[in-house]
Order: C-alpha cells, then sequence, then structure tokens
C-alpha cells in the first residue's frame, strides 16, 4: 500500500467512526447498510486468509460462522460466563469481549480438529468438496443438537435493549479495521512469507524446511477465528440464530464473490469487494425487489467474465495486457 | 440393538433406495464429465435439473406431450444449452489458472437460473401429475412406482449412452484424454475448447433427461436443485471423480445408504451420515469405490 492510500484509508476509517454522530444518521438507512458492510468485509477477509493468501479454497467458511454464531448464543442464553454478574447488569453479554472471543475461539477449534486430517489428505478441490461437506455436517449436528442447540428452531437470544444500531455499527467497523491490519501484520510476518511460499509452491516450500501442513492448519484456524468473531457479531444483530439463517451458504458464497470481485490476496480488495457488491445487491432490491436475485446472478457472472482479476488489480491487467 | 425387518422390507428398501440414487447418479455423470475435462466443481447442475424439469411440466401442461415422451425435446435442447452455455459463459474463464472464476461463474449461473424460475413460475412446490403417476409396477415380487422405475432406466440408458461415447466415438476419446492429462492432450493436437464444450453439451443433456425423471416422480421448486447437485458431487466422490459407470454407481449407493439410515436410524441424519461417509471417501480412496487403484505418476 504506498502512503497515499494509507492516508486516504486512515481519513475514511475516522469519518465512519464519527458518523454516528452526525444527526439522523443513526436512524437513516444507510446506517444498517454500512454494518452489513462491516460484516461482510470480515467475512471476506477471513476467506481471503486461508484462500487468496493461503490458496487452500474453502467452501467451508459459513460453517464457522455459525458456530460462531451458536457459541455466543448458548453462553448468553444459558449465562454460562458471568453467573450472578449478569443479574446485576443484564446487557453484559451485549458485545462481550470474552464471549465474542469465545465464539472465534470455538470456530478455530472446530477448524483444526478438522482441517489436520482434511488438509494432510485432500489437496485441491478435493479440499474444496471436503470443506463443502463438512459445513453439511455441521448444520446437520446442530438440526440434531437437542435442547443444547435449540433443534431446527435454534436459540432465541435474551436479549433485554436494543434501541440503537451504534454499537453494532461501531463494534462492526473496529473488527473490520482490526481484521486488516492483523491480517496485513501477518502476511509481513515470517508466517506470511512461509503461507504465500506454500501458496506457491507446496513442493519448493516444503523443500526450504516449512511444516506445509502446520501452516495450512494455522491459517484454516485464523480463517475459522475471524469468520467465529463475525457470527457473534451476528448474534448481537439478529438475536435469533438458526441453522437455516447462519449456516446459511449465503454466509461462504457472498464472501467469496467479494472477495474475488475486490481481488483475492490484496488487504483492500476484500473490503472494497464487500462495499460494491453489497451496495449492487441492495440497490437491486430497492429498485427491482422481484428481480434482485436475479440481477445477483448477473452481476456475479458479468464480473467474473470481465473482472476475473479483482477491482484491486484493474491497474496491473491494463498494463500486462494478457494474451488471448 | 434393532430387530432386522423381514426380508421383503429390506429388498423393497433397497429397491426405492437405489431407484431414487439413479436420479442422484445421471446428475453425478454430468457433474463427472465437466469436472473431468475442465476441473470445475459446476454448482449450477442440480438449477439445470430443476429448469428441465419444469421446462417438461410446460410442456405437458401446456402441448400435451407426454413427460416421457419430452426426452426427445429435452435431451437435443440440453445439447444446445450446454454448449452455448461453455462458449457464452465459461470459455474465457476455462483459459483462466484461477479457478475460483469458474466457480464464481457457476454459482452466479445457479443463482441466475434458480430466481428467473421464481419470476416466472412462481416459489411454490409445483409437480407433474400424469395419468400413471400413481400406478406402481410388481418388479421381483416387490410393488414399486413406474415413475422411478422409469426414472431409473432413463438413468441407466443415459449413462450407457455416454459410455458408449466415450469409449467408441473418437471425440469421446479425445474428451478421456483431456480428462487424463490435458497438457498431453492438447500436445496430441486436442482443442481444449471442444472438449470442454462437449462436455459441457453432454453435461447438460443429462441435467434434461435427469429433469424429466425429477418431474415425473418429485415434487420440486425453484431451489431444489442445490441440494441435487450437492448429493450428486457425493455420488461423483463415492464413484471416483472422472469414472462415469462409477458415479452412477456411485448414485445409487448413496440412494441405498440414504434409504438405510432413513428407516434404521432417523431421517434427520441422513445428510450428516451421507457427507460423512463423503469425506471418508475422499480421504482414505479418493480414487473412489468402484475404480481399481492405479499408480500416480
Amino acid at each position: 500500500m504506498s502512503r497515499a492510500l494509507q492516508w486516504i484509508a486512515t481519513v475514511v476509517v475516522a469519518a465512519l467512526a464519527l458518523l454516528p454522530f452526525l444527526p439522523g444518521a443513526v436512524d437513516a438507512y444507510y446506517f444498517s447498510f454500512l454494518f452489513f458492510v462491516f460484516l461482510y468485509a470480515i467475512m471476506a477477509q477471513s476467506w481471503n486468509l486461508v484462500a487468496g493468501y493461503g490458496g487452500q479454497i474453502s467452501l467451508g467458511s459459513h460453517a464457522f460462522f455459525g458456530i460462531g454464531a451458536y457459541t455466543t448464543a448458548i453462553l448468553w442464553s444459558g449465562n454460562y460466563l458471568w453467573g450472578s454478574l449478569y443479574d446485576s447488569h443484564p446487557n453484559i453479554y451485549y458485545f462481550d469481549p470474552v464471549t465474542m472471543l469465545l465464539g472465534g475461539v470455538v470456530a478455530a477449534l472446530a477448524a483444526v480438529i478438522i482441517g489436520l486430517p482434511l488438509l494432510s489428505k485432500l489437496h485441491g478441490d478435493y479440499f474444496a468438496l471436503g470443506t463443502l461437506g463438512f459445513g453439511e455436517i455441521v448444520k446437520v449436528l446442530f438440526v440434531n443438537g437437542g435442547d443444547f442447540t435449540g433443534g431446527a428452531f435454534g436459540i432465541v437470544a435474551p436479549a433485554s435493549s436494543f434501541d440503537t444500531l451504534r454499537p453494532h455499527y461501531w463494534v462492526g467497523l473496529g473488527l473490520m479495521v482490526a481484521t486488516a491490519l492483523a491480517i496485513r501484520a501477518l502476511m509481513r510476518s515470517r508466517y506470511g512469507l512461509a503461507l504465500i511460499a506454500v501458496r506457491d509452491d507446496e513442493m519448493a516450500a516444503s523443500a526450504n524446511g516449512i511444516d506445509t501442513l502446520k501452516v495450512k492448519v494455522a491459517a484454516f484456524a485464523g480463517s475459522a477465528f475471524i469468520a467465529g468473531v463475525a457470527g457473534s457479531l451476528y448474534t448481537f444483530y439478529i438475536f435469533h440464530v438458526g441453522p437455516d439463517s447462519v449456516f446459511d451458504l449465503d454466509w461462504m458464497l457472498l464472501p467469496l464473490m467479494m472477495t474475488v470481485v475486490g481481488g483475492t490476496g490484496t488487504i483492500l480488495g476484500p473490503i472494497l469487494g464487500a462495499l460494491v457488491m453489497y451496495a449492487v445487491f441492495d440497490l437491486a432490491r430497492i429498485v427491482v425487489p422481484d428481480y434482485h436475485p436475479v440481477i445477483s446472478g448477473l452481476t456475479i457472472i458479468l464480473a467474473m467474465l470481465f473482472l476475473p482479476k479483482g477491482m484491486m488489480r484493474l491497474g496491473a491487467m491494463r498494463r500486462l495486457k494478457p494474451a488471448t | 440393538m434393532f430387530n432386522l425387518p423381514p426380508p421383503e422390507i429390506l429388498f423393497q428398501l433397497s429397491l426405492n433406495g437405489a431407484l431414487g440414487g439413479a436420479m442422484y447418479g445421471v446428475a453425478a455423470v454430468g457433474l463427472s464429465l465437466i469436472f473431468g475435462t475442465m476441473r470445475l466443481i459446476f454448482l449450477a447442475q442440480g438449477a439445470m435439473i430443476i429448469l428441465a424439469a419444469y421446462f417438461v411440466r410446460a410442456l405437458f401442461y401446456g402441448l400435451g406431450i407426454d413427460p416421457f415422451l419430452s426426452l426427445l425435446i429435452v435431451v437435443p435442447v440440453g445439447l444446445v444449452v450446454g454448449w452455448l452455455i461453455y462458449q457464452g459463459l465459461f470459455r474465457r474463464a476455462a483459459a483462466e489458472a484461477d479457478r475460483n472464476v469458474s466457480l464464481l461463474i457457476a454459482v452466479g449461473l445457479m443463482f441466475l437460473v434458480q430466481n428467473l424460475m421464481t419470476v416466472i413460475w412462481g416459489g411454490n412446490t409445483a409437480g407433474v401429475v400424469t395419468s400413471y403417476t400413481a400406478s406402481g409396477i410388481e418388479l421381483l415380487g416387490v410393488r414399486t412406482s413406474f415413475t422411478r422405475s422409469m426414472g431409473f432406466l432413463i438413468a441407466l440408458a443415459g449413462t450407457g449412452l455416454v459410455v458408449l461415447f466415450l469409449r467408441k466415438t473418437i471425440v469421446g476419446k479425445a474428451v478421456r484424454a483431456a480428462s487424463e492429462d490435458m497438457d498431453s492432450a492438447m500436445l496430441m493436437g486436442i482443442s481444449p475448447h471442444r472438449v470442454n464444450a462437449i462436455a459441457f453439451a453432454i453435461g447438460i443433456s443429462l441435467a434434461g433427461a435427469a429433469g424429466v425423471a425429477v418431474a415425473t416422480t418429485f415434487p420440486f421448486n425453484p431451489f431444489a436443485g442445490f441440494i441435487f447437485s450437492l448429493k450428486a458431487l457425493v455420488a461423483l466422490a463415492l464413484g471416483g471423480i472422472g469414472n462415469v459407470t462409477g458415479a452412477l454407481a456411485g448414485g445409487i449407493l448413496l440412494g441405498l445408504i440414504e434409504a438405510y439410515v432413513q428407516f434404521f436410524i432417523s431421517g434427520g441424519w441422513t445428510n450428516a451420515i451421507a457427507y460423512g461417509v463423503f469425506l471418508l471417501v475422499l480421504m482414505f480412496k479418493p480414487e473412489g469405490l468402484f475404480s481399481r487403484p492405479y499408480k500416480k505418476a
């Protein structure tokens, strides 16, 4: 990232952080729109870490999102964390860092457990297929979880007060920025270099003394951690965590699409892709409500036909016109 | 733990499972061909099957064409549509090293087709009811549905034709060569675009044939296709990716597993166990259950 771009990013983030103070902003339509852009950008970063930087195409991010959401809802509705403090502070679970962290940790643990056998045995498309199957299994497990997971209906969080979207907005923005900065720092570290080496040539990386399995499982778990925290954040917005809502395949497909449209393996690409694609979908939802999923489908196809390398690489593509 | 039911019930169960599973099988054969040449997980296959089912329904209620007779229309139309889909949507992406692009085009196509069907025919469950829909036939002493048996025959015939095409014709041999090793096939003068387009054309026409089977057997809605794609993927992995007869056998095996799990355990666990088997096969026998192990280069 050039210095100018860093300045622009800082100014934009500062402006976004101050936006809720603008009179009327909280009730405006674009406020909830931005919250969802943040949420999808976090999910897109999660997928970008394992697939864009790690080269392991995972089709199971919705499973980790759902695990994070369920962890939060279970901790909250069962009051497993705060005991009697909960009685005196009924809002203690709202954006509670410990609860959100646990959402991510449980998702990351699940990723390690499933990632070790999958990543040691499966490569490329087979890994993608395996994660897709894993996602479906997790969904069925939660549907059949009995009272613990609320079965096919799910869990309703015992929400007490909800009169503003401001905290959601700030937490969403903060997490999006934190995720981007963390991944940026990670990719500049020794570990990041190893991850890119594994993506570009696994054999060569391994010949240079990189424990490729460890590197890949770590990326998979890190990606799951981010998705789990995003799922936790979503729980504070939606309150009702059910298998069909949080394990919906859209939580994997849309972030995947946003990342590819924005530019895989870049820091700003997932954020840009989330903003642009969510804007297109939402615009279609408002302008042509009956046809909006048709427009979404068309947009994906057109974006892939004409922007296969993503928006972040538009300049590079023009310079290096590929031979056709 | 549980008592074994009498043999008639066991046989009935197996028959129904196998007949239903053949439909996953025929979808899996199409996926197998497309995956073979393009290395693309064509997630829109299920949506294409449902589209064909709606088409069959429109032919039946609009023009009075018998669903099984409409195979003569649906299969050639599928060939053309498949060819066009490849040339219009995937030709450019096939040249990219980044396979996310073609995967996403398939996803976009799935969204597009699903929702176009919703706009045109509505989101409610639809079906085709003919004079023989409820009739059954006697098969080896067990009664079974006539339409399911016809679906099974369609699956067998479709797979048989594809196998003949791949074994006996020179174009089919080119498709097989390309799925085994695209680079070497190109060195032998095989055009990748041509084999890809042929794989797509056959894949979509098989989706058309499966659509006939689905339309006559099950009620369907525009969003039923995705589950079908997933089941077809499982069948594909069970049979061995790139193995056409294996894909059909994998579908039948999946149908059997589902029938047994539903009977002996519970309907709620069907999917988890089916995908569990899928993961185990991917990990421990990635060449599929029905192929002889071969030495990897």
